[in-house]
């Protein structure tokens, strides 16, 4: 039997998990970014930096399917989660409710116990959205962002807002992604930046 | 972009659960739809106290009451995603189609609600009697399904438009209008005023509007939802 591996074979000894090809965004006659293409393998890890106003959210805003481009376009159909610093949480839902909720809709294990101790958010699992901080909120983002096990994850601005071991906890779940496929995202912070293994910059 | 396939009925249970659980803790869309229901029908009890009011009219005044309480209350559940910005939420992690089936389902309750307690407390406070009660039964169910899936489809569409106001007259007059001459023609035979057979289509069409409302809906919504 021939040994050597077939086309199909090469493919999954390096899966190619997304590829954004020429990817541009227009306000009026204004380009906010053009011509953006890259491709990320499983592991690899993309850190996207640029001023303010530069566009990285909207990126990733179009890269997760929330907004379209203007030109260019996202290949392939990888199972997506974003978690952003501006996305809303619902004020009455506690964070067990959140968790429910988002498993019953994507049609995943919930795991509600599981992430809530994994954020320490296990104590605050009954108190609903409006009573939980910045921090607690951006942690049960991140909760609600990985609990499908995506192939791309996006953080918008991971650690805004949070302590030291909620740092310590983004860079958890950066490793974890890298093991299961590939992480974008977007930060000024130069601890944050450390986390990539590849940059791209907006201006 | 979900590539996971859950289940329609979860999908749609989880949506109708989270519109529960929401208004059991805000209480916004009874207190909204039952305030002005409540104090429709007892302005209209009121005034006409004393009086026999014709079955004609007291089908008029009592859709007057129904479509105003969807009106103000119905289009919240759309409105209020964008007012909170959690419909990315739903986007992200939602398919159109069960988001529409699941709030639509939720209007339908509150609607059915809504319109018995009206109902009731119409025939209490204006002593009129219903002739035909399968009749209204059947208006008073087809008629807030109706309202319901109509209502619920113009508030889907006008939550995503930047002039919300324009485009919800501009949208609910021509989808309302035929409805609530349909709903008047049934109610008002059950009552005891014009033909049975009257009656009895426009309660087939009240029936038929809800079904074609609900049938293009959730295509429709998923048009205007991810754009």
């Amino acid at each position: 039997m021939d040994e050597s591996p077939s086309l199909s074979d090469t493919a999954i000894l390096t899966p190619r998990v997304i590829e954004v090809c020429g990817l541009g965004k227009r306000f009026g006659s204004r380009w906010l970014f053009r011509g953006i293409s890259f491709t990320l393998d499983k592991g690899d890890r993309l850190v996207v930096l640029g001023s303010n106003g530069s566009g990285k959210s909207t990126m990733l805003r179009i890269i997760a399917g929330l907004e379209t481009s203007t030109e260019g376009q996202v290949k392939g159909e990888p199972k997506l989660s974003l978690a952003a610093l501006d996305q809303a949480l619902y004020p009455s839902l506690t964070c067990r409710e959140h968790l429910l909720l988002a498993s019953d809709l994507r049609g995943c294990e919930a795991r509600d116990q599981e992430l809530l101790e994994k954020i320490s958010l296990a104590e605050a699992a009954d108190k609903p959205a409006s009573q939980l901080s910045t921090g607690m909120r951006t942690r049960l983002k991140m909760a609600l962002a990985i609990q499908n096990d995506p192939e791309v994850l996006l953080l918008d601005e991971p650690g805004a807002g949070l302590d030291e071991d909620g740092r310590a906890l983004v860079a958890l779940i950066a490793d974890e992604q890298s093991s299961r496929g590939a992480l974008i995202f977007a930060t000024n912070d130069p601890f944050e930046r450390r986390l990539a293994n590849l940059e791209l910059s907006i201006s | 972009m979900n590539s996971a396939s859950p289940s329609w009925k979860r999908e749609i249970r989880a949506i109708f659960n989270k519109e529960v659980a929401s208004e059991l803790r805000t209480k916004s869309g009874l207190m909204t739809a039952g305030l002005f229901g409540v104090v429709a029908v007892v302005a209209i009890a009121l005034s006409s106290f004393g009086m026999k009011i014709s079955g004609t009219l007291s089908s008029g005044l009592m859709w007057v009451a129904l479509l105003f309480s969807a009106a103000v209350a119905m289009p919240r559940v759309f409105l209020i995603e964008e007012e909170q910005r959690t419909g990315d939420l739903l986007r992200l992690w939602a398919r159109p189609h069960a988001v529409f089936w699941g709030k639509c389902l939720y209007n339908m309750v509150q609607m059915l609600i809504t319109g018995i307690i009206l109902s009731a407390l119409f025939f209490v406070l204006t002593s009129r009697n219903v002739e035909i009660p399968i009749l209204y039964g059947v208006s008073l169910f087809g008629g807030c399904a109706s309202l319901a899936a109509a209502v619920t489809l113009c508030g889907a569409i006008v939550s995503q438009a930047a002039n919300r106001s324009a485009m919800a007259a501009a949208i609910s007059v021509p989808l309302l209008l035929p409805l609530v001459a349909l709903g008047v023609s049934s109610m008002r035979v059950s009552l005891g005023e014009g033909s049975l057979l009257g009656g009895e289509q426009a309660a087939i069409g009240l029936l038929g509007y809800s079904s074609v409302t609900l049938a293009l809906g959730p295509g429709l919504f998923a048009a205007v939802w991810k754009s």
